[in-house]
Parts: structure tokens; C-alpha cells; sequence
């Protein structure tokens, strides 16, 4: 375990860290999901020791360094907006640590141009950093970060500053380098795109506090409340009662009744993912055990994927592709069978 | 009305505007054309204006470089930090900036004079009051808190987190300081520093009161014009005012100059 973190606690204003506990392993790369405001980036400053804590501890291999300044952790940190510092070329940006540690010319040479061909701005050395563009920025703080060989990488929502085809590259990207170079990688981000790809664990943060940890197919698949179910691209979240009936249990939603699988009665939240949701135009007879008549309400076209939403007592979106749109004929006002399984019916504590 | 004529309103503003320049320049060319050419250059020359050039430069630049090393640590405290009676501090330092300078220099004069503080001072050799040294205090108290004010918004417009990223990346607090808001800092530094020496130069009334108005010992060249205006020595007044002037278009220039260049976006 490199890192552990023990109920840290930190007021801020009006903001608070709540009793946060993790523990980060040798080499994991953790991601940090929630939305903005959750404190994620306070977290990561309280880790960089940017910030001190008001109680908790921070343990890095074993050892606590809650109280340790910044310059003595021996991580390195990469905001959103990069912090190049614009009175240094890009050159002497990579250098800055290393110039600290009066590191002889050579060797800190040989370090900056190493680094800088792993990430490929070899060439932009000389230039000073507003005259580079956004991925090449981003670049440039991942060589300064990375040239000082940090025991922890952290990264503040690293590709929030990025367009769409440059984050797609950059995730490619952090992952080569986390292979090679085998640092430990804490990275915060809102967007639930970034985890599969990366992410070996993560934790989710609402509201100053961490509410789940798991991997990713953990939190997407078994998700422990409704607002990580919610953050995660759950579409259909329904309160209800819910009544144990033999090995299953009935959710009464009011005008129609589900059955899940959970080992909780009473009241609670049913979420039901939109991919999950089998659409049809015909009744028919399956092992799934919910099965509901409804009309097509609105359907929304938007690239290879469209959704649908199913009026069936209570509004139902699921997910299908354009060609089974296509396929099917769906028109608004149409009378459609929604169907899916008790086990894809996910039930928190309300 | 047809384009690229101007509207009688814009006419009107543009002949006021004329008017004003034409005033400026008239009252200022007067004054260094009104005595005769040769007795201007005997005086620019004469042991007095020399002495008070020589004085209002060591003077000036002294203050100025106390005034550096005292705002921009205040300066910097209050850009950054956050510590209760922030907002009475504020208010506190920016009282020798509204007052008038004579008040100040009363002040000044019954400090370091006759109250035990000044009373000690001068027991223990360090006279302030109708001395150069006095010059010096009274530069630095009405001074110090333009400087900080500049400075303060000067440190404000840098983002705290290249601090952050330098000590992650090994450089202790004052390094870190050292090596990224400083040198961000440069131009307004540059600029308040400017400011403050033609600040120090020109300042009059507080250097009245506590430095008096001794001939060839407290005299700078604002006490220079001022005592020969009172004399009716007006090519030596005049000579002073030649030089106040252009050391006050000089600082202008230099701090267009730099307004101009805007290497940090």
C-alpha cells in the first residue's frame, strides 16, 4: 500500500471534507468521480499537503506524513488549467524541479529531453507556453510532473481544458505512461468516459464526503446509492415500497409494480439502467420477469444511439441504435412492450 | 451628415480637448522660457540645485527601496492570506495615502520629537526630525502605502497554484515565492517602484514639516523651489522645476513604455 488516508477531515468556508478514508495500492492508478463541487480537487490538495487537514491522518508507505510540506512528499501535481509558469520556456518549465535540486546540466538534460520524447514535444522545448495549444500545454505539465519521478502522480481533472478528439488521445496516452513508467496515479475527473479506460479502482465523492469505492464495473454494476447510480448514467430512478415475495421482492412504484432481486424491504429507490431496457412492438412471452404495455412518448435521435422514452405507468427510457429504430418503425403514440430482468433492477435504501 | 466628418457634438469635445493641451503645454514652456536662457543654465549649475539634485536622488531612492522591501511582504500578506482584522489593516495602512502630507508630517514631527519613542531615538543618536533622515521617513510614511496597494493587486492577478505546483515540485515556501509570484510580479513591481520615486521626488509638505527647510542640508529640490520662491530667486526656483518636470515626463515615458509591453497575458 503506498498511500493511506484516515478520516481526514477539512472545513473550508462553507465546504467540508467528511471522515474520508482510502487506501491507494503500489502502482494503481485511482480515479476520483463525482461532480463539481464534490471537493475533489481540496482532496487532492490535502493529499499534495497544499492544504492541511484538521484531523485524519496521511500514511505514504507506512510512514505519516500528514503535517510534511509539499516539497518533501515526492508527489507531483497537474491542474486543469496545466500552470505553466509563462515567464519559463517550456524547457526550463520541465527543468523547474530539478533546477531546485541542483541537478548538474548535463543530467537534468538528458532528464528533460527523456521526458519530453516519451511525450513527444521535443520541438517545443524553446517556445514559451502561451504559444502552445491546449494538448500541447497539457503535454508540457505531464513532463514536469513526470521528470521528477513522483512516488504519486496527481491529476486535477487533467483533461477538462481539452476538445473532444484531444481527450480521446490523452486517455490513450496516460495510459501508455502509467504502463511505462508505473507510477501511482490519483486522477480526479466528472467525467464517467475516463474510468474504464484508466481507472483500476475509484472512489465516488458527494458532497464533501466519499460514498463508494470499487472498480469501475463495481460502482457501474452495483451501485450503492441512487446518486452514485444516478452519476453514473443510471437513466431510470423510481421510488418505491418494496415487499419481499419469495426469492424476490415486489417494488410498488404506484402504477406498476417491478420485481428485483435485493435483500432490502420497505421504502427505496429503484434504478434501472437505459441499455438494460428490450424493447419490442409485439408481446411476447420471456424468463424476464418485467414486463410492461406502454406508448412511445418521445423519441430522441442523437448519433448511432437513440433514445426512447415509454410511458408505462411511469416514464421508461431505454437505449437502442438507429437501426433498430429503423427496424422497428417506432413512432410516438405507438403501443410498445418494455421488457427486462429482476436482476437488472438495482435497489437502494431510500 | 456625410462620414469622416466630425458631428458639431465631437467637434465641440475635440476643440475642449485642444484647448486643454494647449493650456498644459502653454503654462509649462512659459515657465522654463520665462528667465533668461544663460542665467537658467548658471543656475542648473549653482552649488544649491546641485546639492538638492544630489539629495532628492539619494533621498528618493533610499525611501523607495525601503518602501520595496516592507510592501511587498504587506503587500503579499494581504493579497494572499486571510487573518482576522484583514479589512481594519486595509483601512489602517491606506490612511497615510488620504491625508494631507502637512498632516503627516505633524504627525511625523510630534513622533519623533517630543514623544518618548522620539525622545528615545534621539538619545540613542538617531535624530529624525530636521534632518535628511527625516527626508527619508517622511518619503517612506506617505509612500509606502501606494506601493502596497499596487503591489497587493499586482499579487492578486497571480494564481496562487503556480505556488502549489513549485512546491510540489520541491522548493520550500520562500523559493517557491522566489521563483514563480516574483518574477510575475515584475512589471508591477517595475511600475510601482517608478511610481514611488517620482512619488518621492515631487513630495513636498510631509518633508516640510519633520525634515524643515535648511539650506544645502534638508534641501531637495522641492524645498529648493519652494525657498527660492520665497527668496525671489526665481531662476534657481525655476531651475528645480526644469528638473522636477522632466524627471516627472521621464517616469511617464518609462511607465508607458512598460504599460505598453504586455509579456504575461
Amino acid at each position: 500500500m503506498v498511500l493511506e488516508i484516515r478520516n481526514l477531515e477539512k472545513r473550508l468556508g462553507d465546504f467540508a471534507l467528511h471522515n474520508i478514508s482510502l487506501t491507494i495500492g503500489e502502482g494503481e492508478y485511482f480515479m476520483v468521480l463525482g461532480p463539481t463541487g464534490a471537493g475533489k480537487t481540496v482532496l487532492l490538495e490535502t493529499i499534495a499537503g497544499i492544504i492541511k487537514p484538521e484531523s485524519g491522518n496521511i500514511f505514504l508507505f507506512g510512514r505519516d506524513i500528514t503535517v510534511l510540506p509539499p516539497e518533501e512528499r515526492g508527489f507531483s501535481i497537474v491542474y486543469q488549467d496545466f500552470m505553466l509558469f509563462p515567464h519559463l520556456t517550456v524547457f526550463e518549465n520541465i527543468a523547474f524541479g530539478l533546477r531546485e535540486q541542483r541537478l548538474p546540466f548535463p543530467e537534468l538534460r538528458d532528464r528533460v529531453t527523456g521526458i519530453s520524447e516519451l511525450l513527444g514535444i521535443s520541438d517545443l522545448l524553446e517556445r514559451a507556453p502561451h504559444t502552445l495549444s491546449g494538448g500541447e500545454q497539457q503535454r508540457a505539465a505531464m513532463a514536469r510532473a513526470l521528470v521528477m519521478r513522483p512516488r504519486i502522480l496527481l491529476l486535477d481533472e487533467p483533461m477538462s481544458a481539452l476538445d473532444a478528439a484531444s481527450r480521446i488521445r490523452l486517455r490513450q496516452e496516460l495510459k501508455r505512461i502509467h504502463r511505462n513508467t508505473g507510477t501511482t496515479v490519483i486522477h480526479i475527473t466528472h467525467y464517467f468516459e475516463d474510468l474504464f479506460p484508466l481507472a483500476d479502482r475509484l472512489a465516488v465523492m458527494q458532497d464533501g464526503a466519499i460514498v463508494q469505492v470499487g472498480t469501475p464495473e463495481e460502482i457501474f454494476n452495483q451501485p450503492e446509492s441512487d446518486f452514485v447510480a444516478h452519476f453514473t448514467g443510471m437513466e431510470n430512478i423510481f421510488r418505491g415500497s418494496a415487499v419481499r415475495r419469495g426469492d424476490e421482492v415486489e417494488i410498488d412504484l404506484g402504477p406498476i409494480v417491478l420485481h428485483a432481486v435485493t435483500p432490502l424491504e420497505g421504502d427505496v429507490i429503484a434504478g434501472i439502467r437505459a441499455d438494460e431496457l428490450i424493447l419490442s412492438p409485439e408481446p411476447f412471452d420471456s424468463t424476464a420477469r418485467n414486463t410492461f404495455r406502454g406508448t412511445v412518448s418521445e423519441i430522441q435521435a442523437n448519433g448511432v444511439f437513440s433514445r426512447v422514452v415509454v410511458d408505462v405507468g411511469v416514464p421508461m427510457c431505454g437505449i437502442i441504435t438507429r437501426q433498430s429504430l429503423f427496424r422497428l418503425g417506432l413512432t410516438p403514440g405507438q403501443e410498445i412492450t418494455v421488457i427486462f430482468k429482476a436482476s437488472a433492477v438495482h435497489v437502494f435504501p431510500a | 451628415m456625410r462620414a469622416g466628418y466630425l458631428s458639431t457634438v465631437q467637434a465641440g469635445f475635440f476643440a475642449i480637448a485642444l484647448a486643454l493641451l494647449a493650456f498644459i503645454f502653454l503654462v509649462l514652456a512659459g515657465m522654463v522660457l520665462y528667465p533668461p536662457f544663460d542665467a537658467l543654465v548658471r543656475s542648473l549649475q549653482s552649488e544649491e540645485i546641485l546639492f538638492a539634485i544630489g539629495l532628492s536622488l539619494v533621498t528618493s531612492v533610499i525611501s523607495t527601496g525601503l518602501c520595496a522591501l516592507v510592501a511587498i511582504p504587506v503587500a503579499y500578506s494581504l493579497a494572499r492570506g486571510t487573518f482576522p482584522g484583514k479589512r481594519a489593516a486595509t483601512i489602517l495602512l491606506n490612511v497615510p495615502m488620504a491625508l494631507p502630507p502637512l498632516v503627516a508630517g505633524v504627525a511625523l514631527l510630534i513622533f519623533f520629537g517630543p514623544s518618548s519613542i522620539g525622545q528615545f531615538l534621539e538619545n540613542i543618536g538617531i535624530s529624525v526630525v530636521f534632518t535628511p533622515l527625516g527626508i527619508i521617513v517622511a518619503l517612506f510614511f506617505v509612500n509606502v502605502p501606494y506601493l502596497i496597494r499596487i503591489l497587493r493587486s499586482t499579487f492578486e492577478d497571480i494564481n496562487p497554484r503556480f505556488e502549489h505546483v513549485a512546491r510540489t515540485l520541491g522548493c520550500s515556501e520562500w523559493r517557491s515565492f522566489r521563483r514563480t509570484t516574483l518574477p510575475l510580479a515584475k512589471r508591477g513591481l517595475f511600475a510601482g517602484l517608478v511610481i514611488t520615486w517620482s512619488k518621492c521626488i515631487g513630495e513636498f509638505g510631509a518633508v516640510l514639516i519633520l525634515a524643515g527647510a535648511t539650506r544645502l542640508k534638508t534641501e531637495t529640490l522641492p524645498i529648493a523651489l519652494f525657498l527660492n520662491m520665497s527668496t525671489g530667486d526665481i531662476e534657481l526656483a525655476i531651475a528645480a522645476a526644469i528638473i522636477l518636470i522632466a524627471i516627472s515626463i521621464a517616469s511617464l515615458l518609462v511607465l508607458e513604455y512598460f504599460a505598453g509591453e504586455s509579456r504575461f497575458v
